[in-house]
């Protein structure tokens, strides 16, 4: 998965011959955190959920604590490589399956029109009439709902926040690749292959998606970022991944300690923020590259 | 007049399917609703609520009763213990704040991107513009929350220019009002501007094209008046109907700038409620959020039918 949406911006803008330099900025990012993700348990770094009693609250560029520690002792780096893990995990796995489920919707409504097209959007607008951020507040605490005697494990809350945010991506994604897929089945060589008789399947296979596909990728990556933020809001709101697993949970806990340690804001918000500004670069990147204007969100 | 009326009956639909929606989920909490509401009251007790909140009609009357309770200004209740508040007078408290919030980051950001946006897009491609667009484009994706932390953190805990955290009305305490309100407001409003600034310069830099602005440029009519009437009139609708659409993820903002400056507004109750399990408020606030936001959407989108025929001969 990881691979996958490393590579395909390269498919889209290799037709063009030189590239800006934010994109070697923004795609080196981009690796870096993808590789921290995947491989960041071979790095020679402390563990990251064991406290060091003998060092607490250390500024970074110490000797044995590369980014410093928080005031409990957390090794500041290793917490950041571990949380790249579940920000990537939850972020990608939220956009991929929530893009694949709303592009399959939105591409078929648009393509057979009708009733369910009526009804597809109609479905679309109830789900953009809630702000993302109260939609998956609310999905979050009836799902993961915990009480001191049923309290919800950390895999649980995992799975409840990429579920909410998956339900947040549908209608977002849907909606483009409603709007693309309107636009391009009504051109001539859809109609030419209509007529020579070649089945609805093909058609979509062959002649919508290839052409579909760049607006849903562009706004795919802006939906990475805007997934990203979410999932921090959610931590800072206090019902994220909790015991800083994520950036969002590293950056929570951090608050309180602001004064004292400030490192431990900064740097989870500025891992947040880079990898925000490298996906919406990129997005924008292939955007501007299709030149579409119909592909804004 | 039939626009408005279809617009109408389609803004209807949505938020009745959606409310629905919001109380089914609520319906669908583990446990009974009544509990979750109170969790230490009697039995007597949470009969009384069920009966008054409609929790024991089943799913459909329960939505009837919230809905008819909402159309007749009855917004439900905040269970507390061995009491209650109505949300009503919660909302009468925390409605001002917000608003404040939003209306102050919406001047902000439109004040400050509307002459930069004119500019860069009048001179494309100069310094003035490349640096303009790429520096927008880093602060367009900084989270709010990210820079309402370090805001703060800079300040008002190291610097101590204003106060962290709290609230001031604007009419007893104007000075201390404005001071409480600066971070939160430059936190909202980073994001906003750089996106208006870039919508505005792409919709200028296409209308500076059009064949009535040469004209009107070769009648010898100043650059600035050109600028002003000829080009940011037509290009104003898309700015005014993106600021409307900004309205829905302005309120998701508020709740993380609320919550992170502690401001009693609508998002900072909204994230209570939900924290505090109060399901009847917290169905009442987000339903009030939706239908603003749809109200504005459809506003707008009326209000660009009827005053920029461009829009209207696409339909049909």
């Amino acid at each position: 998965m990881a691979d996958e949406t490393q590579t395909m911006p390269e498919t889209v803008t290799s037709a063009k011959k030189k590239k800006p330099v934010g994109f070697y900025i923004a795609g080196s990012w981009i690796v870096l955190i993808l590789l921290a993700a995947v491989f960041g348990w071979a790095l020679p770094a402390p563990q990251w959920d064991q406290s060091f009693y003998d060092s607490l609250g250390v500024s970074p560029f110490h000797h044995s604590h590369i980014l410093g520690t928080t005031l409990d002792g957390y090794d500041m780096f290793a917490g950041l490589v571990n949380g790249a893990r579940l920000s990537v995990f939850v972020s990608l796995s939220a956009v991929v399956v929530g893009g694949a489920i709303g592009s399959v919707i939105g591409i078929s409504s648009a393509y057979f029109r009708g009733r369910i097209d009526i009804l597809v959007t109609m479905a679309f607008n109830v789900m953009l009439s809630i702000p993302n951020l109260v939609l998956s507040l609310s999905l979050i605490s009836v799902l993961a709902f915990s009480d001191e005697n049923h309290p919800a494990t950390t895999a649980r809350r995992v799975g409840v926040l990429i579920l909410s945010l998956t339900i947040v991506i549908i209608p977002i994604l849907g909606r483009i690749s409603r709007g693309a897929t309107l636009q391009w089945s009504s051109r001539e060589f859809v109609l030419a292959s209509k007529s020579m008789g070649t089945s609805n399947f093909v058609i979509i296979r062959k002649h919508i998606i290839p052409n579909v596909a760049p607006a849903i990728l562009a706004i795919g990556f802006l939906a990475i970022g805007s997934v990203i933020i979410v999932e921090g809001s959610l931590a800072v709101l206090g019902i994220g991944i909790p015991g800083g697993a994520s950036w969002g949970s590293m950056l929570a806990n951090g608050r309180g300690n602001i004064a004292y340690s400030p490192w431990e804001v900064y740097l989870p918000a500025g891992c947040i923020a880079l990898t925000v500004i490298s996906c919406n670069w990129f997005g924008d990147y292939v955007r501007t590259t299709l030149d579409k204007r119909e592909s804004k969100i | 007049m039939r626009l408005i009326f279809k617009r109408f009956v389609a803004m209807c639909t949505v938020v009745i399917i959606a409310t629905f929606l919001l109380s089914l989920l609520m319906r669908l909490l583990p446990g009974d609703p009544a509990a979750v509401l109170v969790p230490n009251a009697p039995d007597q007790v949470r009969d009384v609520i069920r009966q008054e909140t409609g929790l024991s009609k089943g799913i459909f009357g329960y939505y009837w009763q919230w809905l008819s309770g909402m159309l007749t200004g009855d917004f439900g209740k905040y269970y507390l213990n061995g009491g209650y508040r109505t949300v009503a007078s919660v909302l009468q408290r925390c409605l001002p704040p917000s608003l404040y919030l939003i209306m102050y980051s919406q001047i902000v950001a439109l004040v400050i991107a509307i002459p930069l946006g004119l500019t860069s897009a009048y001179k494309e491609g100069s310094r003035f513009d490349r640096i303009t667009s790429s520096v927008l484009f880093t602060t367009v994706s900084v989270p709010a929350f990210a820079l309402g932390l370090i805001l703060s953190l800079i300040f008002a805990v190291q610097l101590g220019w204003v106060d962290p955290i709290g609230y001031e009305s604007p009419f007893g305490h104007p000075w201390q009002h404005f001071k409480l309100m600066i971070l939160p407001v430059i936190s909202l409003s980073v994001g906003l501007t750089s996106s208006y600034t870039r919508l505005l310069r792409t919709d200028v830099i296409a209308t500076l094209k059009e064949d009535y602005v040469t004209m009107a440029a070769s009648k010898g009519i100043s650059n600035r008046r050109v600028l002003w009437k000829h080009v940011f009139r037509p290009s104003s609708t898309t700015l005014l109907t993106s600021a409307a659409l900004n309205m829905g993820g302005l309120i998701g903002g508020t709740i993380i700038v609320e919550t992170i400056f502690v401001i009693p507004g609508i998002g900072y109750e909204i994230a209570y409620s939900i924290g505090a399990r109060q399901i009847i408020a917290m169905q009442t606030l987000i339903a009030l959020v939706s239908f603003a936001y749809v109200f504005f959407n459809t506003a707008v989108d009326l209000l660009t039918n009827l005053t920029d025929p461009r829009t209207r001969e696409r339909r049909g």
